[in-house]
């Protein structure tokens, strides 16, 4: 389905048009369902989100800009949100770190940079000059909705070591995508 | 954390928020900052923007059958459905806060010769192509704010007899509002000043099936036939 098509099922939703969300649900439920299943892992988990999500769709669908965003890009957004909100519920809510010393950023990874070449999109392109370990955080944090605290230990760093490598990427990512 | 200046720090707190890794409070500490900093709210959204790309990496996958129901019964369960296939909107129009659709009326159209807002510069003309799921484009509206009013085009729709067509912004808000009845040959729509500053790039109109001379509510009570939504022309 277009993304017109999504954006006017979206505005109709907006006026309080139920056969439009219906339509809307029809189009986009496996997608956002593939979201929140991806972050939560576990079938009922992510079935009790998407209802959750749904119920903020035909809320807040006349908040929704065409020019800010494409209509599934929002859409995806609110189940990201939504899932991502449920796993942090049952996390700490503070990042809680530890005394450990900072480990040393490894040198960068000339092939990784190699790698993403060529006619890639902007996105894989700038994650491509980032090294391969911190651009694989990056994108697990975005679409498994990892916390600092499992990126750390998948990486085996300390906490504070993991949140400077992270923080440092998005501003080289920002540098690149603005370039 | 010595990541150098106010800027860069910002835009990795946007993207550390846009990634997901914060903890639940400092994720309500960032949302509550972009509800009144816009500059960081445009750095949240440039992040989701580019980030986007990397929505393909979710597989579609079936969830049960009965989730829509739930949803449905969530939303609707209290409203009594219209009979004959009418709009079943009731729940969401009588969740309008009373004084939002005071303001509805409050803010309605003058016909009058009323100025539009006089002071703020001139702002770029606004153009929304109101249309339905595969079909043309019904109705084109466009503002001019210097003079607070909508140019309507119709093209292709015209309602039923002892029915009228009622033209709806939604604002930022989310709260719809009656801009006024859709001049069946076309024709101005003079809007009240404080109406005009609520038209903003990317809000969307509707046009809802009303009865004969609109809407006896301030709110919408029949089905959305035509939609689109403003953008710059």
């Amino acid at each position: 389905m277009s993304q017109e098509l999504l954006s006017g099922l979206i505005a109709r939703t907006a006026l309080g048009d139920r056969k439009a969300f219906s339509a809307l649900y029809d189009q986009t439920n496996a997608k956002l369902f593939g979201v929140a299943l991806r972050i939560l892992k576990d079938r009922a988990q992510a079935e009790d989100a998407i209802q959750e999500v749904y119920v903020r769709i035909w809320r807040r669908a006349g908040s929704f800009r065409v020019d800010q965003a494409s209509a599934m890009a929002w859409l995806v957004t609110i189940a990201r949100n939504q899932a991502i909100d449920l796993i942090r519920s049952r996390q700490p809510a503070t990042l809680e770190y530890d005394d450990a010393p900072d480990v040393a950023d490894a040198s960068p990874d000339p092939e990784a940079q190699a790698l993403m070449s060529g006619e890639a999109r902007r996105i894989d392109r700038c994650l491509g000059e980032l090294e391969e370990n911190k651009a694989a955080a990056v994108v697990a944090a975005y679409v498994e909705g990892l916390s600092y605290q499992e990126l750390a230990d998948r990486n085996a760093v300390p906490l504070n070591t993991m949140r400077t490598w992270l923080r440092r990427s998005l501003i080289k990512l920002r540098e690149c995508l603005n370039r | 954390m010595s990541t150098g200046a106010q800027i860069p720090d910002d835009e990795a707190l946007a993207g550390e928020y846009v990634l997901g890794v914060l903890p639940l409070a400092e994720r309500r500490r960032v949302e509550e900052r972009m509800t009144r900093d816009s500059d960081f709210a445009a750095l949240v959204a440039s992040w989701q923007a580019d980030l986007s790309n990397l929505d393909e990496a979710y597989q579609p996958e079936t969830p049960h059958k009965g989730v829509k129901a739930r949803i449905d019964a969530r939303l609707f369960a209290e409203a009594a459905r219209p009979a004959g296939g009418l709009w079943g909107s009731l729940v969401f129009w009588r969740g309008l806060a009373l004084a939002s659709v005071a303001a509805a009326a409050a803010f309605g159209i003058y016909t009058s010769d009323l100025r539009g807002p006089s002071g703020t510069g001139p702002a770029p003309s606004l153009v929304a192509e109101l249309g339905a799921p595969g079909s043309s484009v019904g109705l084109i509206a466009a503002l001019n704010p210097e003079e607070g009013a909508f140019t309507i085009t119709p093209a292709a729709f015209s309602p039923d007899d002892g029915k009228s067509l009622e033209l709806w912004l939604v604002p930022g808000d989310g709260v719809p509002v009656s801009l006024g009845l859709v001049p069946g040959d076309g024709g101005q729509l003079k809007l009240d000043k404080d109406l005009v500053r609520k038209v903003s790039d990317g809000a969307l109109l509707a046009v809802s099936v009303e009865p004969l001379g609109g809407s006896p509510t301030g709110v919408a009570t029949g089905p959305v036939v035509l939609s689109g939504a403003l953008t710059k022309k």
